[in-house]
């Protein structure tokens, strides 16, 4: 692939992604023109929707990072951020901390992040053992904590059971991370990204080459599991669990730029963003007043795209 | 003769078994040592301790200093391995590939050039064929700027064509200087390229000398536990030296 192409893709990212977060900011039950907003639409505009775009936009960007690494790490391009379980473990965890502590508003979140961590630590065992263990304990992991959703779900007393299913269809509107700290996540997640990007693409020729070419295999998968991991739990406890951004994105952008990490980790980073933004928008707009949680929209634009994106790569 | 390697003592254990034990050699600038041995005898784990990719007991020194005092890094300097890439799924290109070994537009094209895959730099690793494949990763390794070169089996997958340029091309590099131990299965191309052999046979034994020493009919068979016939067969590939009578 050729600069020019590269820089063309990038322009046209950028403008992209300024067109939807303008027209995202717009829409909703009443359209408002962002740059001519007063009064209460000006409130409307900054205090809900632009947080809530801002949230939506780095949970999706760290998504498609956490995305992009364990496909590598796992070396399979259609690995995606809960395959090892995390949030399976992420759930146990809200549903968990809704059952038996005091209700409050970071209840969940809090609950969500202590199971994120409690699946990584689990997973992190079988780092040491090669990509084809670790996938398949993650696998294994997963219906285990599938499994203790299902019985705390089934314990848990019916008018919290409502609250729990929103979530765990995912939400961005109700994060408990302050959206500054949410961007600054994002924007230091996708640095270490590109710090790691060329030892990345070493290791797409697999551990024993990498090794050859001086790369410390043991230290950067782990190193790459702990980013993968902590930026997963991160997404997790702001919006819940938001399915096939992170196995999307990753795995489109590298057909549209090529398998080079430098350039495939920021425009996954940019695409998961305006995504997950493109995404809410439509789920707070589609039947409003009503919401729909954005994870089952995600779903259904991405589940088209995968199996669209799995036929083209098998001709 | 510059003295690159020494081995000495050196055992690889796999599980619990000990492939081969005792093995004594040294690699010096300029030659060509071919490992010969049956399948399952340790060739490619011998070279992937001398890599330092693999644990060996022993002692491994790579000028001078033991092999285990140098970083990954300071390794990759001065030794290039080659083995069988995995399959990759990521559409990796040839050139992309080539790229992660060497900065150098120039050298790339001329490497390139060297193994005939200049057609191929835009193809994606997982579309070429097992030969094709080969041949990118012999020009990943003559890109690198290593003084040891360790090759495993770098001739299979390869047609004959490609076979004698090859013999020819490390020859060449080998007058250029460069250590160069090599895994082969075929005893024409051990015979035509080894100044030195490593023979492995069935029970660990390990014996190192000159090729003139060692290339007869009664060592082969040993290692191998196979008849060896003293005929030549009509059609050969001619790798550019004529056998001589008597000696295989």
């Amino acid at each position: 692939m050729t600069q020019h192409r590269a820089l063309l893709v990038w322009a046209i990212v950028l403008a992209v992604s300024a067109g939807f977060f303008l027209l995202c900011l717009a829409m909703g039950e009443q359209w408002i023109n962002p740059l001519h907003a007063s009064g209460q639409d000006a409130m409307i505009l900054w205090e809900l929707r632009l947080p809530r775009l801002l949230t939506a936009f780095a949970v999706g960007g760290l998504l498609a990072l956490a995305g992009a690494w364990f496909q590598v790490l796992l070396g399979n391009p259609l690995a995606e951020p809960y395959v090892l379980g995390v949030a399976g473990s992420a759930s146990a965890g809200a549903v968990a901390a809704l059952m038996w502590l005091p209700d409050t508003t970071w209840v969940m979140s809090a609950g969500a992040f202590v199971g994120a961590w409690l699946g990584i630590v689990c997973v992190m065992f079988f780092a040491r053992s090669g990509p084809d263990k670790m996938l398949l304990a993650g696998v294994v992991l997963a219906a285990f904590w599938s499994a203790m959703l299902g019985l705390l779900l089934a314990l848990l007393p019916e008018q919290t059971l409502f609250r729990a299913f929103s979530w765990m269809m995912g939400d961005v509107s109700g994060s408990d991370i302050p959206v500054p700290l949410l961007l600054a996540i994002w924007g230091g997640a996708l640095l270490c990204g590109c710090l790691l990007s060329r030892s990345l693409d070493i290791l797409l020729l697999g551990e024993r080459h990498a090794e050859a070419l001086g790369i410390d295999v043991q230290r950067l998968r782990q190193q790459l599991l702990f980013l993968a991991s902590t930026v997963t739990a991160l997404a997790v406890t702001a919006a819940g669990t938001i399915g096939f951004v992170g196995l999307v994105v990753p795995h489109f952008m590298r057909l549209l730029l090529g398998s080079l990490h430098h350039r495939v980790l920021p425009a996954a980073a940019m695409g998961g963003g305006i995504l997950l933004m493109l995404a809410d928008t439509i789920a707070r707009t589609m039947i409003a007043p009503a919401e729909l949680p954005v994870g089952i929209l995600t779903a259904i634009i991405g589940v088209p795209v995968f199996l669209f994106l799995l036929l083209r790569r098998r001709s | 003769m510059m003295l690159l390697m020494k081995l000495r003592h050196v055992s690889v254990q796999r599980g619990r078994k000990t492939l081969f034990s005792g093995v004594n050699f040294t690699v010096t600038a300029g030659h060509i040592t071919v490992i010969l041995g049956g399948n399952g005898a340790g060739k490619s784990s011998l070279l992937l301790a001398m890599a330092g990719l693999i644990p060996a007991i022993g002692d491994i020194e790579l000028m001078g200093r033991p092999l285990r005092h140098y970083s990954p890094r300071e390794r990759t300097r001065l030794i290039a391995w080659q083995g069988e890439l995995p399959p990759t799924a990521f559409g990796l290109t040839v050139e992309q590939r080539l790229h992660l070994v060497s900065n150098c537009p120039q050298t790339i094209h001329h490497v390139a050039c060297e193994m005939a895959i200049s057609h191929l730099l835009l193809h994606a690793l997982d579309q070429l064929s097992s030969g094709e494949l080969q041949r990118v990763e012999l020009a990943a390794l003559m890109l690198r700027d290593a003084p040891v070169w360790l090759l495993d089996e770098p001739t299979s997958h390869l047609d004959f064509k490609h076979q004698i340029r090859l013999i020819h091309t490390l020859k060449h590099y080998a007058t250029r200087g460069k250590a160069i131990v090599v895994i082969l299965h075929d005893l024409q191309q051990a015979r035509a390229l080894a100044d030195f052999l490593i023979l492995i046979d069935r029970q660990g034994e390990t014996r190192y000398g000159a090729c003139e020493e060692l290339f007869n009919r009664q060592m082969l068979c040993q290692t191998f536990d196979a008849p060896l016939v003293e005929q030549a067969v009509a059609l050969l590939p001619d790798y550019g030296i004529c056998p001589k009578t008597g000696e295989t």
